[in-house]
């Protein structure tokens, strides 16, 4: 063996090295975030959590019903409105302005938008809506979150239509296909697994977000199903709860912090399924 | 008709002189440009109807440019652009009036990669269909079976048409991409390379295929193989740097080319 072969040998083996130990030094932060999750959160874990509503200030029983329900119907309300537009505005960028100058310009400002700090999400939304409106609503949580989810949607719709290969589309309108049938039917069945995978992705990141929902929902320590007013939810509960002297308080926001990841790993899971079924094809 | 079948031993087959006969297609003065670069150069040629015309020629002489100028797929991308006449029947193709859906639903193509659709393989077919007629399930079921016939498909699938059409093999695909163009009854089919992705078997299938489809359709093929131009096709076309080099009688192309140029080529010289 030679010098040469030698040295090459050792890098080989030092830059390996290198590699398995950031992988672990990535994944062991990952570990004790779940850990610790875990084990300050299952404790709290009752129907109680379930059932009764955040407890008012100077009581230290209560669960996170009002919270969750909260949670799921902005949530739910935000994808609702950002999945569509940004689906449309995907379909706007992958086909129909392909290769359109415009189109470049959108992709670059969706890119921005991408990482724009949800905290001026949340204060654009203010100005705009809450301040206007006159008060906090569930209706300006669900925009500052669709706001967010508009982005996310675009690029993956973008990416997944760009994967359908040009052969299909072009067989489509040799049968005569108009443009919108060969989109709507073709394309787009084509990329579906791939799409709703991102509208999923997108609904798991929203789900966490408590900046936008500070400014825009704020909090509400009552059940409430009215999304005019003031809305209680997951994220901005155990930011206030997080920082309570009381410890039945932290213990909830442990448990809600457990309830939103579990729902996110949820959610990530189903969209790595669809995933795979889409790459099997 | 007797005096032609008496002249030549080349067109023994009896077909009529190239001049003489009437277009499905003919294509006057084509010029047609990628961008700045022109890609085919004043192309004369008629295309009869059920008779195989076949394009031969080096990659990038233009024969699938030209194809693809027959159903103006070259519409779906921007900076393309042909010059000249292409009559259909005798109508302008290239006129900005012309619908290019129903263009190409008379005007039919089958690409060279296969192209199912991630649908059924009943649904691949009936697609199309129910783009230009509403008819009953049973009607539809019988136009299925009898596209499927046509692609002599229809004994291998028979009993999975609901499973996806990407199910099947390279060569199924194929002949369901046929089948999917014959059910919306073209009146020209464009095949191009239609099997160059296919083994010797299935490309057998499809010669034969095409060879019972020209006795009701107008088709023109684009292929890399020259024995499979000789095989399948009535006249061939060789092209050449965006020119149309020769065309004439398919036997006596590849016996007795008037060009030199067209000697070299199928005698593999080069290209």
């Amino acid at each position: 063996m030679n010098a040469l072969y030698a040295s090459r040998r050792r890098r080989d083996f030092s830059i390996r090295v290198l590699c398995y130990a950031a992988t672990a030094l990535g994944l062991i932060w990952l570990a004790l975030i779940l850990f610790s999750l875990f084990s300050n959160g299952v404790a709290g874990l009752s129907w109680d959590v379930f059932t009764k509503m955040t407890p008012p200030p100077g009581t230290t029983d209560g669960g996170l019903a009002n919270a969750i329900f909260g949670s799921v119907a902005m949530t739910s309300l935000g994808v609702a409105i950002g999945a569509p537009l940004g689906m449309l505005a995907g379909v706007y960028l992958a086909e129909y302005g392909r290769y359109e100058k415009l189109s470049d310009v959108v992709r670059f400002i969706n890119d921005i938008l991408l990482s724009a700090p949800s905290i001026i999400i949340g204060l654009f939304v203010y100005m705009a809506v809450v301040k206007p409106t006159g008060g906090f609503s569930g209706y300006a949580g669900a925009l500052a979150l669709a706001v967010i989810v508009v982005p996310v949607v675009v690029r993956t719709t973008e990416d997944m239509l760009l994967l359908v290969p040009n052969t299909l589309r072009e067989a489509a309108s040799a049968l005569g296909l108009p443009r919108s049938l060969v989109i709507k039917r073709i394309a787009l069945r084509a990329a579906r697994a791939g799409v709703i995978t991102g509208v999923l992705l997108a609904t798991a990141r929203v789900a966490g977000e408590t900046a936008p929902l500070l400014f825009t929902s704020l909090s509400n320590q009552f059940w409430s199903v009215n999304m005019g007013k003031a809305m209680a939810n997951l994220p901005v509960t155990i930011n206030a709860f997080v920082q309570s002297p009381y410890e039945t308080w932290r213990q909830l926001a442990w448990t809600g912090a457990l309830l939103i990841t579990l729902a996110v790993l949820t959610l990530n899971i189903v969209a790595r399924v669809l995933g795979a079924e889409r790459t099997q094809k | 008709m007797t005096d032609v079948m008496t002249t030549d031993p080349l067109t023994s087959d009896a077909l009529p002189p190239a001049s003489a006969v009437d277009a499905k297609v003919s294509i006057k003065n084509l010029d047609f440009y990628y961008g700045e670069s022109r890609a085919l150069k004043d192309v004369n040629l008629k295309l009869e109807a059920n008779r195989v015309t076949a394009f031969i020629g080096p990659s990038g002489c233009g024969k699938s440019t030209l194809l693809r100028v027959l159903n103006r797929m070259y519409d779906l991308y921007p900076g393309q652009r042909a010059t000249g006449q292409v009559l259909l029947d005798g109508k302008n193709i290239l006129d900005p009036g012309v619908d290019l859906n129903l263009l190409r639903a008379r005007v039919g193509m089958v690409f060279q990669k296969p192209t199912p659709f991630p649908m059924t393989i009943y649904e691949n077919i009936a697609f199309g269909v129910r783009l230009y007629e509403k008819i009953s399930k049973s009607e539809m079921d019988g136009r299925v079976e009898a596209a499927l016939k046509g692609a002599a498909l229809w004994g291998e699938v028979k009993d999975k048409l609901d499973a996806s059409g990407l199910s099947l093999s390279g060569g199924q695909q194929q002949r369901l991409c046929i089948a999917r163009t014959v059910a919306i009854r073209p009146e020209v089919i464009l095949f191009d390379e239609p099997c160059s992705a296919l083994d010797p078997i299935s490309t057998a299938k499809i010669e034969e295929l095409i060879d019972e489809l020209k006795s009701r359709y107008t088709i023109a093929i684009v292929t890399h193989n020259m024995q499979q131009a000789a095989r399948v096709s009535d006249r061939t076309a060789f092209m050449y740097l965006g020119e149309l080099i020769e065309f004439d009688d398919t036997p006596r192309m590849f016996t007795s080319p008037a060009q030199q140029r067209t000697q070299d080529y199928i005698t593999g010289r080069f290209g």
